[in-house]
């Protein structure tokens, strides 16, 4: 009954509200997985469906993955250790030289909407940081973004450093005026041409 | 003619109040070390640590005092040379795309140097088209050429003034050398430098970047023309309403200017402007909205507040092919933007959001062109005008077909179009229903398949080849 309650709260995204149900949830002593799965991550099933029906926008869907996420922390110390909540790793930056963030900043959202653990180096990032906040995270994907044409070579150089030092991290290229021939000529393992399509990929690129 | 007006007299007044106290509240972001120093030695208070920069109004109000009024394009010919405001509607192809729209196949593909100068070529003859701002992006560039595979077929090909950017003053170093060689001297190009740069330091919201920060900068201390464009983008970068994204949009041109007033007081400017509303439903880029087009209007409104050159990337489209959707999206935008009285319209060629250069689309937009100029030149007000003794001559129920007025008139009141049919349907048919971009590329080819009087000459050629080894061909090459 209650646990719907916070399904409605995170659809609504009453971050405040899904905040206190959960607690209330987990005092009145619900089983955490059945929070999770059915209130918090059924919610956002929900979401992504009123999304792909064009019924929801993408603020909409931002604010319901923000409070999936209120939800989510506080649960997160009661989770037990083999319980899997994330879908995998995600490191994601603009690449050396480019300062222009907003198609990442979508894709980092969005992301983290469906369940991913996203960790945003921000802009003007380098392959250094890329590989070693990957090897440190134990990532399963390294995202790339470029707005700018002059700037879409680094994406090469990363993909060229993983390969060299075997590591097994996938990779994924986004940007304007990155192409589906572009990503596979320098080897990348996704492309997509928008965010919801990046999500997409990276559901299949950590499929296990 | 006169200008639409958006706002009264105490709105206009309050944006740039509103402005002023975004600049001293909230400031802006600067990434770049230099800029950091010429902020902090101007008056402006600079936290080298967290590099914002809180711009006192006093500060800005002195930029602003050294705004100029005009700005010119200077061409390899002086008969290309443009000024604004003067000459106004100054019509530019919209620049770097990565794409072509193959003109055989009609498939999009990577462009390349020869696409570059077959465009500079038809760029150089259709009328309505004042600079040439390098259409795309040239994937067959050499190691090390990137821009040199740029600049070389544009100049070669094309002696209207030519403008675009570089990544890397390195680049931007290596196309002065080239402007350098072509214009004979450095003398002689700092005379005339027929190269205009162009940049999008300021990221929104609110930010200085490093590399276009810097070359805006150098180009500013060297006197060599060179201009901003300020993109905001509301929902994204701006807040989602017109008054908030116009005024963010025109605190950051204030800031840039002060920036490049403070390093050259004077310095000619463009209040430039690309101000969208993303598609909140996806999150979609949409430059061809029409809203792209009301706040071109807004800025532009500002831009005469100051008393500076306006315009902007106006006039783009979403199509990704030369449709209806590409003509109404060109067409509605640049309208408004000339009717609120916008100076530049970067706006030929391109489709999809900026990442397509259609060569019949081109044809289309000098045509497009062709009309917003019309349109400037407007009615002509006089007494003369009026044709009251014609009237009296031809009195009720006669012909003005055969006078000597309209023998006088017939090739100049009216736009001529070459796209635009207007025959009757039957006629039409019989030439096998083509449509407006079939129609436009035969224009293309008819243009294309002629030799090049404006290519440099065989000396020149060897000069510059000498002097740069390894230069892409850069040469009209077309065969549909």
């Amino acid at each position: 009954m209650s646990v719907q309650a916070i399904y409605d709260a995170v659809v609504e995204f009453d971050i405040g509200k899904v905040i206190d149900l959960v607690k209330a949830e987990v005092e009145s002593g619900t089983n955490v997985s059945v929070i999770l799965s059915d209130g918090l991550i059924g919610a956002m099933d929900e979401v992504g469906r009123r999304y792909t029906e064009g019924e929801f926008f993408v603020p909409e869907m931002l604010m319901a993955a923000k409070a999936m996420k209120a939800g989510l922390e506080v649960l997160k110390p009661l989770l037990s250790k083999g319980e899997n909540i994330k879908k995998g790793t995600i490191i994601i930056g603009t690449v050396k030289g480019d300062l222009h963030d907003i198609g990442k900043n979508l894709v980092s959202m969005m992301m983290e909407g469906a369940g991913f653990e996203v960790i945003d180096l921000g802009v003007d990032v380098d392959t250094e940081k890329f590989l070693a906040t990957a090897k440190e995270k134990n990532a399963d994907i390294i995202c790339m973004s470029a707005l700018l044409t002059t700037t879409m070579p680094f994406m090469e150089v990363t993909i060229k450093s993983i390969r060299e030092q075997g590591l097994k991290f996938k990779t994924m290229v986004g940007g304007a005026p990155v192409s589906e021939d572009f990503a596979t000529k320098i080897g990348a393992d996704g492309w997509s041409p928008d965010a919801p399509g990046a999500v997409e990929t990276a559901r299949r690129l950590t499929a296990r | 003619m006169e200008f639409t007006k958006l706002f009264t007299q105490t709105e206009a007044d309050r944006v740039h109040e509103a402005s002023l106290e975004i600049l001293e509240n909230v400031g802006m972001l600067v990434r770049n070390e230099k800029a950091l120093s010429i902020f902090s030695a101007n008056g402006c208070r600079v936290d080298m640590e967290t590099k914002m920069v809180r711009f006192p109004r006093e500060v800005v109000e002195k930029a602003i005092k050294t705004f100029v009024p005009n700005y010119t394009f200077t061409a390899q010919d002086p008969k290309f040379d443009v000024t604004m405001p003067g000459d106004r509607p100054i019509v530019v192809t919209g620049s770097s795309a990565p794409n072509v729209i193959d003109p055989k196949t009609g498939e999009e593909r990577r462009a390349t140097s020869t696409d570059i100068a077959n465009i500079a070529y038809l760029i150089n003859e259709l009328p309505g088209f004042d600079v040439f701002s390098i259409s795309t992006l040239a994937d067959d560039a050499p190691e090390g050429q990137f821009s040199m595979s740029r600049f070389y077929p544009a100049l070669k090909n094309c002696k209207k003034p030519v403008r675009s950017n570089t990544p890397n003053m390195e680049d931007l170093k290596k196309v002065l050398e080239l402007g350098i060689l072509v214009a004979g001297s450095e003398e002689a190009y700092r005379k005339r430098p027929f190269i205009n740069h162009h940049y999008c330091p300021v990221v929104s919201p609110l930010t200085f970047d490093v590399e276009s920060t810097e070359a805006v900068m150098y180009l500013t201390e060297q006197g060599l023309p060179v201009y901003g464009t300020i993109v905001p983008n509301a929902g994204m970068t701006s807040p989602l309403s017109l008054m908030g994204t116009l005024t963010l949009g025109n605190a950051e041109f204030l800031g840039l200017s002060t920036l490049i007033q403070m390093i050259r007081p004077g310095a000619p400017m463009i209040y430039a402007v690309l101000s969208t509303v993303a598609d909140m439903r996806t999150g979609a880029y949409a430059p061809g909205a029409i809203e792209t087009g009301m706040l071109q209007m807004g800025h532009t409104e500002m831009a005469r507040f100051y008393n500076v050159p306006s315009g902007g990337y106006i006039g783009l489209t979403n199509a990704h092919s030369n449709d209806a959707q590409s003509g109404y999206e060109t067409g509605m935008n640049t309208t408004a933007a000339l009717l609120a009285g916008a100076d530049l319209f970067n706006m030929g060629g391109l489709l999809g959001s900026l990442m397509a250069f259609d060569f019949g689309k081109a044809v289309i937009d000098n045509e497009i062109a062709l009309m917003l100029k019309r349109m400037k030149k407007g009615f002509e007000y006089s007494e003369e005008n009026l044709c009251l003794d014609l009237i009296g001559k031809i009195g009720p129920g006669g012909s003005y077909m055969d006078t000597e007025h309209t023998l006088k008139n017939m090739r100049s009141i009216a736009v001529l179009p070459k796209v635009a049919t207007r025959e009757m349907r039957r006629r039409w048919e019989d030439q096998g229903r083509p449509d407006a971009h079939s129609r436009a590329m035969k224009e293309v080819n008819k243009i294309l398949i002629k030799p090049n009087k404006s290519r440099f000459t065989e000396e020149l050629d060897a000069k510059v080849r000498g002097h740069f080894p390894g230069l892409v061909a850069g040469d009209v090459d077309w065969h549909l």
